[in-house]
């Protein structure tokens, strides 16, 4: 019996078929490569929140953070952190939590999600974050409920901060390396020391303050208790811009860069109040460096199965070209764009995850001020990076217990800004005057003119 | 297989080819697939959910009643006034929001007006109350002078040892009800729920 196989007609239908089948899922894999509409607002919004404008990113990026795909993780912390620097400390509240609540949770990419991040493309994961994002999650949703007064709910969003960075230090089974990780993370510590001080555990305050200097010595006159005890003010001063996913040229490995190193030492803020000099006396160091904490970054396995692909995939290619230019008589076309086929299927479907919480600033300062009741004008100024400043009037500091405000740096708008600012006072235009004695437990109902600075 | 004209058409499957239409299919096929994979679809964290909502305020609300120190007091004191405030979170990395809090002490407060409404009067608590008043009214009258005084105050109290390291998460919970007398701080009732949660961690976890 005659056979119609390759042998027998090599150029027939093989070729032609898996030609036409490379060039369609080529074809297809360009078409998937680009970004999708969302993913266009969601950069659009990033856009905007880098260039000041915090309004436009929170209205763009709503409708995103509903969607429970994923990237709701990832548009949520973006929600977050533009609510935040608005002062919308409601839907600031909101984005975290949906976000911490995803990310305290296993077993989010069962069903198709793991199978397809492995086989397809990394981007089909539920976006969780690596470890410096997440505690920067539980960072800012801290201190969320720390400018609301509620000390119980940020001091266990600060407690898990930590665990998010343990979760990774600590899988080397090596205290010290565990310890070391840590200790990068001391403005978690330092938060958490001073949320046990506002609930009258000066004992466990003490032990995170010593804990920082152990580890970080030049933080002493910034966690000296007394220091902390007295301030009624907190200037929370985001700076510069955090790590960035990098890729090599094959697209499969991912790194984090800068480093420190390329990007330089950093600046000391200097802040004046009334138009004075605020006698810092050395609390405006730096609390940590994401760009260091980036570097200890920890593969994830699917790192490696990544790089496999793409090495098994280059493989592939390579045995189909040289079989073919060695195939003299043609008999094994077929077999050969079969293989080049599959090794492009396979450099395709190996490209590197980049997404990221790209609105991450370097470094957070914490800023500890005691200042007289009523109202200030307050400019942060950073002299070594090129003046950037930043200037706020008629901030209230209030005749008894504390305020917090939270500046993000922006390059290209150094104020003056106003208190209230417009979500602010939006939302506390019809509020009245509650007693002064009321409670503010974690769950009492708050009105929105709570949400910025409550006194 | 063979044609209609007795010709074998195809012969051997080549494992390459096969392999390559697996591939392909499986890049076409695995993202339409996850569109019901959401984010919130799949997935458990160590946190108090519904199903503990329920069993602990039901546990307690047949406890506060069962309590001889509590029909006693009511016996001697008729309905007693009481005031509920939200959960106390002192728990170790675990947040509990507002919903939540008020929740947990709302539900049990919800039951014993059920169940047992001859027993109880409940008061709004204050910051509740301020709330409501602030929303609806467009005067503030000031403090009401028939405002009844609660005698009793129902509180809670969540505490935990978590701990979490690369592998998993495992959260022990204490919850503490306690019905407490304003006046002399008398503690009338008091008693827990206890659960353990744990969450192992996977791949891509």
């Amino acid at each position: 019996m005659k056979s119609l196989n390759a042998t027998n007609y090599p150029f027939a239908h093989s070729g032609r078929l898996f030609g036409s089948a490379i060039l369609f899922s080529v074809f297809i894999f360009l078409q998937g490569c680009g970004p999708t509409q969302n993913e266009i607002n969601a950069q659009h919004a990033v856009a905007a929140y880098l260039t000041g404008d915090f309004r436009q990113a929170v209205d763009r990026l709503r409708p995103l953070a509903d969607k429970t795909d994923e990237n709701f993780v990832l548009n949520n912390c973006r929600l977050g952190l533009a609510a935040l620097a608005d002062y919308d400390l409601g839907e600031s509240e909101s984005a975290f939590l949906k976000a911490y609540e995803v990310i305290n949770s296993v077993g989010v990419n069962e069903g198709g999600r793991s199978v397809g991040a492995v086989l397809v493309d990394e981007k089909l994961k539920i976006w969780k974050g690596e470890p410096y994002e997440r505690a920067m999650v539980n960072f800012y949703l801290g201190l969320v409920y720390y400018m609301r007064h509620d000390y119980n709910n940020a001091r266990a969003a600060f407690e898990n901060a930590l665990f998010k960075l343990r979760d990774y230090g600590d899988d080397r089974d090596k205290k010290d390396d565990f310890r070391r990780v840590e200790s990068n993370f001391s403005l978690a510590s330092v938060m958490l020391g001073r949320c046990w001080q506002r609930l009258g555990r000066e004992d466990l305050a003490e032990a995170n303050f010593r804990r920082v200097v152990e580890l970080q010595p030049w933080l002493a006159p910034l966690v000296d208790s007394r220091v902390q005890g007295q301030s009624n003010v907190l200037l929370v001063v985001d700076f510069g811009r955090g790590p960035r996913k990098i890729t090599n040229f094959d697209g499969a490995i991912v790194g984090l860069g800068p480093t420190p190193s390329q990007e330089g030492p950093l600046p000391e803020p200097f802040v004046r109040v009334d138009g004075k000099q605020f006698p810092l006396d050395g609390t405006n160091r730096p609390t940590v460096d994401l760009l260091a904490l980036a570097q200890d970054r920890r593969w994830q396995s699917i790192d490696t199965i990544r790089t496999v692909k793409s090495a098994i995939g280059t493989g592939l290619i390579a045995a189909g070209a040289i079989d073919g230019l060695t195939d003299d008589r043609h008999r094994r076309v077929g077999m050969d764009l079969a293989l080049i086929g599959a090794g492009l299927l396979l450099k395709a479907t190996s490209q590197a995850d980049v997404r990221q919480w790209e609105m991450l600033p370097r470094t957070v300062f914490l800023l500890p001020l005691k200042l007289a009741p009523g109202k200030h004008d307050i400019t942060v100024r950073f002299p070594a990076a090129g003046g950037l400043s930043q200037a706020w009037r008629d901030l209230d500091v209030p005749s008894e217990g504390e305020v917090t405000y939270y500046m993000h740096m922006q390059p290209y708008n150094p104020g003056p800004f106003y208190w209230p600012p417009p979500a602010i006072a939006a939302a506390s235009a019809p509020a009245r005057s509650i007693p002064a004695d009321r409670n503010t437990s974690p769950a009492s109902p708050k009105t929105e003119a709570d949400s910025g600075a409550n006194h | 297989m063979v044609n209609r004209l007795g010709i074998e058409i195809g012969g051997r499957r080549n494992p390459m080819c096969l392999g390559f239409g697996i591939l392909l299919v499986s890049w076409m096929v695995i993202p339409g697939g996850c569109a019901n994979d959401t984010a919130v679809a799949h997935g458990h964290n160590t946190a108090l959910d519904g199903a503990d909502l329920v069993k602990m305020t039901d546990d307690m609300s047949m406890k506060i009643t069962a309590s001889p120190v509590v029909q006693q007091a009511i016996q001697r004191e008729g309905k007693l006034k009481v005031v509920v405030q939200p959960v106390e979170n002192n728990m170790t990395a675990e947040i509990l929001p507002s919903g939540p809090a008020n929740a947990f002490t709302g539900r049990l407060r919800t039951l014993l007006s059920h169940h047992a409404r001859d027993q109880f009067t409940w008061i709004m608590n204050r910051d509740a109350w301020y709330f409501l008043r602030q929303r609806e009214l467009d005067i503030d009258p000031g403090p009401s002078p028939d405002a009844i005084q609660p005698e009793y105050a129902l509180t809670a109290k969540f505490s935990t040892l978590t701990n979490e390291d690369s592998r998993r998460r495992s959260t022990y919970y204490l919850c503490v009800y306690e019905l407490t007398n304003l006046q002399t701080r008398e503690i009338l009732w008091t008693d827990k729920y206890e659960v353990k949660k744990m969450a192992v961690k996977g791949f891509l976890d």
